[in-house]
């Protein structure tokens, strides 16, 4: 088991260097560099943008200023932000507590509506709410994220029901502590809704195919001749050894945890990652970048090493050797 | 689904309604005694209380300016940190700031300023000389790279600094330099006894950015009329009444009279604009093409669209006049169009054949004006109305190229002595729909000529990267942002200079008018006197129209919406949208 999960984080460290030489050689191959702006204002000094240029390397090859980023990097220092002259760690550990939260909210909202739907659903097929479900999600698969975020944000500016975007309001400050969770919560709702409803739907039509199968097997009918109620026989018998194949999705959400609501973040002016991440990408800001995508890379493969551990421990069939 | 809706719902109504008339915490502000050298405002006198909104599109990207590069960041920067003098944007004069008074050397480079006795910072403790001295330090200092180290001095030699007392000090420059008063005014004066630690140890350009705003924001000690109460990176700032400024009222009340100003930070200028229609911000910058839409919520969320009148923005069109050759020995403009490009008749026959007003009607709506000089009427102080211009007339264009040796074909296609069909290329940034749309218009009038224009439209990045290193285009369509003093304006003036597009970065000047210019621009950097420099700066613009490098096309108006509870507003032609932020207040309803 332990050499199982060492062997898989060692192949992290190829893959990181694959895709940061990637991402910054293609960053390099990009137009203009982070310092365009600045040139094209017309009162700043041509040595003082020399000057800049020198600080930032940006004045040496590519490969060179890759290579003495990785070098840092070894030395576990990942540089800091141009922009904002603060290391890029401090930077994301600023932005990414918002995104996180957002993250498990939508993940919790669509474990939560997923799991009873798809089992309720299985339990009758053909009946009314497995049609209804089923048209459901086809029409929630159909939507794309960004436009369900553009569609809720106009449902807040016409009611007034919900908060425009953001993750508090202009007087959170001056809120006791018990109403600023309320605050939050509150701009909460909606971009959990836009994140959460397209999940729901992939994950309950994953989980009702299994329902059915499992519902066919042989301990299944055991159980019920033993006299078990229905509902423990859903719940207990069939639900858990259904759930298998989406505990190893829970790898790609444990990646998506920072990376996944990008497009979301930027229609609902939510201040997470995706803005800074965004922004660097436009501005960029090559330490950020970098930064992100090796975050991003990490948690990919940590969350996959998760999900295949969850996996063993939930089905005795699966056991990993040397 | 069915049952967890509903009760999804009824939460957030139920956290909207508590949210709604949850208790505040106290916000009563503090009153220590007025300082000596108090200055005294001269408005009427109004009411403390309020908070004014607004929103910004992006981020700053520090609140140290000795890091600071764009306006965002510079914006917050100057509402917490004051400098020796002001410049007034309504009336663009120098007045006393921190400096109570200044006095001129006869040999106009001495410059003594007289600091305001009892001046504190937002943190309590005494401001003096000393602070003054230490900011020069810190900018000078080559460990930390600064735009200010550059503009504080001439021809690389640095301003001398010397503290006289606690409340007196000596800027002494080392030639007689124009701008001094201006540029010194946009020096924020730095707290010594706060950053000095970070000046020791070579960190001064890590301290204050955005992270220490986040945790401490107090620790952003000034003299401005607000300091920072809160950042929420990508959310909002706060800023709360400093209660140590500098200035009262008539009435012995102390400015400012808002108690906080809130910045919601947005992702662009489309959400910026959209939260002021909707009544959710105070003031906001509005584009001529919004002008009409917005106007037509005026009454329903009380506020008034203000025009700014022409804003300091120059839209042109130049060719490429760069005679080089690339590394591999092949010229940036091929050498038949170099040759109309370098003549003036080519483009003084392009100008006359633009329809400035159609421009303005069609792409700017009517709210612009046409332009024919390097400085907007925006710039009151320096502009030089008395440019050549030229007026819409084909006929007279057509005559400059016939006296330029082109001629049409019988396709009605404009064509030179060699009989190479004119045909150019112009490139544009895309990102700037405006521009786009003028592009496309000018492209139409130069068909009117006989002459082809192809459009490309380009990357910003990939333009700037054709117009400073690799010079590889025939033509481009581009604004700069003008104002202020002659003298930011040398690095598109002088041929030495970056931004000098047509042939940036000469080593001798390529033709007399361009020597003439360069020598103007050194002329006018060498005295104090107005109207000496004046008549210099109007004979370059005078020039650049004659030879017209730069084609200068129009000028959009500016406009701002203001919510009109707010009194004593002086709204600014150029720079930020209220000039006087510390004396607006708001009549309001006690409880």
């Amino acid at each position: 088991m332990t050499t199982f999960i060492f062997r898989r984080l060692a192949a992290l460290i190829p893959m990181l260097l694959a895709v940061t030489l990637l991402v910054f050689a293609l960053m390099s191959l990009a137009p203009g560099d982070f310092l365009t702006p600045v040139k094209a204002q017309r009162d700043i000094n041509p040595t003082l943008i020399a000057e800049l240029q020198k600080s930032f390397g940006l004045d040496r090859p590519w490969y060179e200023q890759y290579l003495r980023w990785l070098g840092n990097v070894l030395r576990l220092d990942f540089g800091y932000s141009w922009t904002y002259k603060v290391p890029v760690g401090q930077l994301i550990a600023q932005r990414a507590p918002a995104t996180i939260l957002l993250s498990l909210t939508s993940l919790l909202l669509a474990w939560a509506l997923a799991i009873p739907l798809a089992v309720l659903a299985a339990a009758r097929p053909g009946g009314w709410i497995d049609r209804l479900t089923s048209g459901a999600a086809y029409f929630a698969l159909a939507i794309p994220e960004f436009f369900l975020a553009l569609l809720a944000v106009w449902m807040a500016a016409r009611t007034g029901w919900f908060p425009i975007g953001g993750l508090t309001s202009l007087d959170h400050d001056f809120l006791s502590p018990p109403y600023q969770i309320l605050d939050i919560a509150h701009h909460l709702i909606l971009p959990t809704l836009v994140l959460g409803l397209g999940g729901v739907a992939g994950m309950l039509r994953v989980l009702r195919a299994n329902v059915l199968d499992v519902l066919r097997a042989e301990y299944v009918t055991a159980a019920r001749a033993k006299g078990l109620t229905e509902r423990v026989v859903l719940f207990r018998h069939v639900l858990r050894n259904a759930l298998n194949p989406l505990l190893s999705t829970i790898g790609y959400a444990f990646a998506g945890l920072l990376s996944g609501s990008l497009l979301v973040e930027n229609v609902m002016n939510y201040p997470g990652l995706g803005r800074l991440v965004y922004e660097a990408f436009i501005r960029e800001d090559q330490f950020v970048v970098l930064g992100s995508v090796v975050v991003g890379c990490t948690l990919l493969i940590v969350g996959n090493l998760i999900s295949d551990l969850a996996l063993a421990w939930s089905d005795p069939r699966v056991r990993y050797g040397r | 689904m069915p049952r967890s809706f509903p009760s999804l719902l009824f939460m957030s109504f139920f956290a909207g309604m508590v949210v709604s008339c949850a208790p505040k915490n106290s916000t009563a502000r503090q009153n220590p005694p007025l300082p000596e050298g108090i200055d005294t405002a001269r408005v009427e006198p109004g009411h403390r209380g309020g908070v004014f909104i607004d929103s910004t599109p992006g981020e700053p990207s520090t609140f140290n300016p000795l890091v600071s590069e764009d306006a965002t960041s510079g914006g917050f920067i100057s509402l917490f940190l004051d400098s020796l003098v002001r410049n007034n944007a309504v009336t663009q004069e120098v007045e006393p700031g921190l400096a109570l008074r200044w006095d001129i050397a006869p040999d106009h480079k001495t410059f003594t300023f007289h600091l305001r006795p009892g001046v504190r910072w937002s943190d309590g403790h005494p401001f003096s000389a000393d602070d003054v001295v230490f900011t020069f330090q810190a900018i000078y200092d080559p460990r930390f790279p600064n735009r200010s180290a550059f503009d504080l001095s001439v021809d690389g030699k640095k301003f001398q600094v010397e503290k006289i007392d606690d409340l007196t000090v000596r800027l002494t420059s080392p030639e007689i330099f124009a701008p001094f008063l201006e540029y010194v005014g946009g020096v924020g004066i730095l707290p010594k006894h706060e950053l000095e630690p970070a000046f020791r140890d070579g960190t001064l350009l890590k301290a204050w950015n955005v992270s220490v705003a986040q945790k401490e924001p107090r620790r952003l000690v000034g003299t401005g009329a607000f300091r920072l109460r809160s950042y929420q990176p990508a959310e909002r700032i706060v800023f709360e009444a400093n209660p140590h400024y500098w200035r009262a009222d008539a009435k012995g009340v102390r400015l400012p009279y808002v108690d906080f100003l809130v910045t919601k930070l947005v992702k662009d200028a489309n959400a910026s604009t959209l939260a002021f229609a909707t009544g959710q911000t105070d003031a906001e910058g509005l584009s001529p093409d919004n002008v009409a839409w917005i106007d037509r919520y005026s009454s329903r969320y009380g506020f008034t669209v203000h025009n700014r009148g022409p804003s300091p923005n120059t839209g042109f069109v130049w060719f490429n006049q760069n005679p080089g050759k690339d590394a591999s020995g092949k010229p940036f403009v091929a050498p038949h169009k170099l040759v109309w490009f370098t003549d003036r008749r080519f483009r003084q026959a392009v100008s006359h054949g633009i329809d400035r007003e159609g421009l303005v009607r069609g792409v700017l709506f009517g709210r612009g004006q046409p332009l024919w000089g390097p400085e907007t009427p925006a710039n009151k102080k320096w502009y030089n109305p008395n440019v050549t211009r030229y007026p819409y007339d084909p006929a007279r264009a057509r005559a400059l190229l016939k006296e330029a040796g082109f001629q049409w074909g019988s396709d009605q296609k404009l064509r030179d002595r060699a009989g190479n069909l004119v045909e150019f290329t112009l490139n544009t940034n895309q990102e700037n729909q405006l521009r786009g749309n003028m592009a496309t218009a000018f492209k139409e009038n130069m068909r009117d000529l006989g002459i082809t224009v192809n459009l490309s439209f380009l990357d910003f990045g990939t333009f700037v990267g054709k117009i400073q290193d690799s010079y590889d285009y025939e033509a481009g369509m581009l604004g700069l942002t003008g104002g202020g003093d002659p003298a930011g304006g040398i690095s598109v003036f002088s041929s030495k200079g970056r931004l000098h597009q047509w042939y940036p970065n000469q080593k001798t000047p390529a033709t007399p008018w361009e020597a003439r210019i360069d020598e103007l621009m050194s002329l006018q950097l060498r005295t104090l006197d107005y109207s000496t420099r004046r008549k210099y700066f109007d004979e370059v613009q005078k020039i650049m129209s004659d030879e017209t490098p730069y084609i200068y096309l129009v000028t959009a108006n500016a406009y701002v919406g203001l919510k009109d509870r707010w009194k004593n507003i002086k709204i600014p032609p150029l720079g930020s949208l209220v000039w006087n932020l510390d004396e607006l207040w708001t009549p309001m309803l006690t409880p």
